[in-house]
């Protein structure tokens, strides 16, 4: 057994190689261990970063389309508000329309008659008047027999005339 | 029956002629080691052969929970993410000890039973707590630091400074050689045991079966459970601890 070196020593060499060793090992379990490992956990944790981003993504998608049909249909009802509340209106503007032509129609048709009215009797009146003046002067003229002063006599006619009328 | 212990045999002696550095000699610590470094590259090829993202194999689970391990036993121990670089280092350590602790169970020599391997990681190690150190409080900072709390203290400082990479290969040098030593003597104990039992039956049958040592079935394996597994893997783990724990110590202050 004399070919072994002592149980106890640190031989130059040796210790040297070791040191080389153990930076070789450490290169080796850096390239073929850690090195694809952190790759595959490094792309296991971008999948779930890009899962998570794109759950994150759609759910603010339908919450905007939410946002958006809920304005849509608020924008809606407004609207069918406002064609209601407008048609009642015009609806009211017209009813009003008409029945203010009617009732300007009933009064110029009213004033017509009246002033058709007064014209006929002051028609009426006037020939009323003459017949009853003729009347008189002939029933004075065969009357009196006596030749008056016509005028005197219209005169005299008149007042009475109007007498009546203001009696009548 | 004569029962030696000696070191690592020499396969080779490669003749150099320097003063200090002495003859190259290929050991049989040298040739284990490589075979203990063959064995854990191989082991991490396997490891992370066709890698996926999803549906993970068995190999690949394991493989990751190595790194996962690693990866947090250094960050737990020192705090935060700064020393992620000493992850490969210290996984490095780790698996070279506990892969040349446990190879003596194959019947070859551990590496680790020479001083020289110990001795080669505790001075990596020394010097990578003293660069943290240098780096942490700069080149006077780490001078300064000897002469606390007073400067009476120096020379013990200096002296337990020292001590940490001597403490640390002899540790680990001298259980995985009271490993050896222990199994030795265990070995020839029993197979001198077993040759004057079976040397008790007469004639030719007892002289041969007293050559076979019978009794070193069994009870050698129940005592390797603790000087071999035990004490291997205790020894691997305590110097990678200590390894990391000085460096964070060291860059912290």
């Amino acid at each position: 057994m004399g070919n072994t070196q002592e149980l106890v020593t640190i031989i130059p060499w040796t210790f040297i190689a070791q040191i080389l060793n153990l930076f070789i090992q450490m290169y080796l379990i850096k390239r073929f261990l850690f090195k694809p490992i952190n790759e595959v956990l490094q792309k296991r944790r971008e999948l779930a970063d890009q899962e998570i981003r794109e759950a994150r993504d759609a759910k603010e998608e339908a919450d905007s389309l939410k946002v958006q049909y809920e304005e849509g249909l608020a924008n809606a009802r407004t609207e069918a508000a406002q064609i209601v509340q407008s048609a009642q209106k015009e609806a009211q503007v017209r009813a009003d329309e008409t029945v203010r032509q009617a009732q300007e129609q009933a009064a110029g048709i009213r004033r017509k008659a009246e002033a058709d009215i007064a014209q006929e009797k002051k028609k009426a009146i006037n020939e009323v008047k003459d017949e009853i003046g003729g009347l008189a002067m002939d029933i004075a003229g065969k009357v009196v027999e006596k030749e008056i002063n016509e005028a005197d006599h219209r005169k005299l006619i008149d007042e009475f005339i109007k007498n009546v009328g203001e009696a009548s | 029956m004569e029962f030696d212990i000696s070191g690592a045999r020499i396969f080779f002696r490669i003749p150099t002629g320097l003063p200090i550095l002495g003859d190259i000699l290929i050991t049989e610590t040298l040739v284990i080691s490589w075979i203990v470094m063959a064995i854990i590259t191989g082991l991490c090829i396997f490891l992370t052969r066709d890698l996926k993202v999803e549906k993970i194999s068995k190999r690949q689970a394991l493989a990751e929970m190595m790194v996962d391990a690693a990866t947090n036993l250094v960050r737990n121990n020192t705090g935060g993410t700064q020393f992620d670089k000493l992850i490969p280092f210290v996984s490095a350590l780790f698996a070279t000890s506990i892969v040349s602790n446990l190879i003596s169970l194959i019947g070859l020599r551990s590496p680790t039973a020479d001083l020289s391997t110990e001795a080669a990681w505790a001075v990596v190690v020394f010097i990578m707590i003293t660069s943290e150190k240098i780096k942490a409080g700069g080149i006077l900072g780490y001078m300064k630091g000897f002469t606390e709390p007073i400067a009476v203290m120096t020379p013990f400082n200096i002296l337990s400074e020292l001590a940490t990479p001597v403490s640390m290969a002899c540790r680990h040098f001298g259980n995985i050689l009271s490993g050896v030593v222990i199994n030795g003597l265990i070995y020839a104990a029993l197979a001198v045991a077993s040759s004057a039992l079976l040397g008790l039956i007469p004639g030719a049958v007892g002289d041969f079966l007293s050559h076979i040592p019978i009794l070193s079935v069994g009870l050698p394996a129940i005592t390797s459970v603790y000087f071999d597994w035990f004490s291997g893997c205790m020894q691997a783990f305590i110097f990678t601890m200590l390894t990391i724990m000085y460096i964070a110590n060291a860059a912290n202050g």
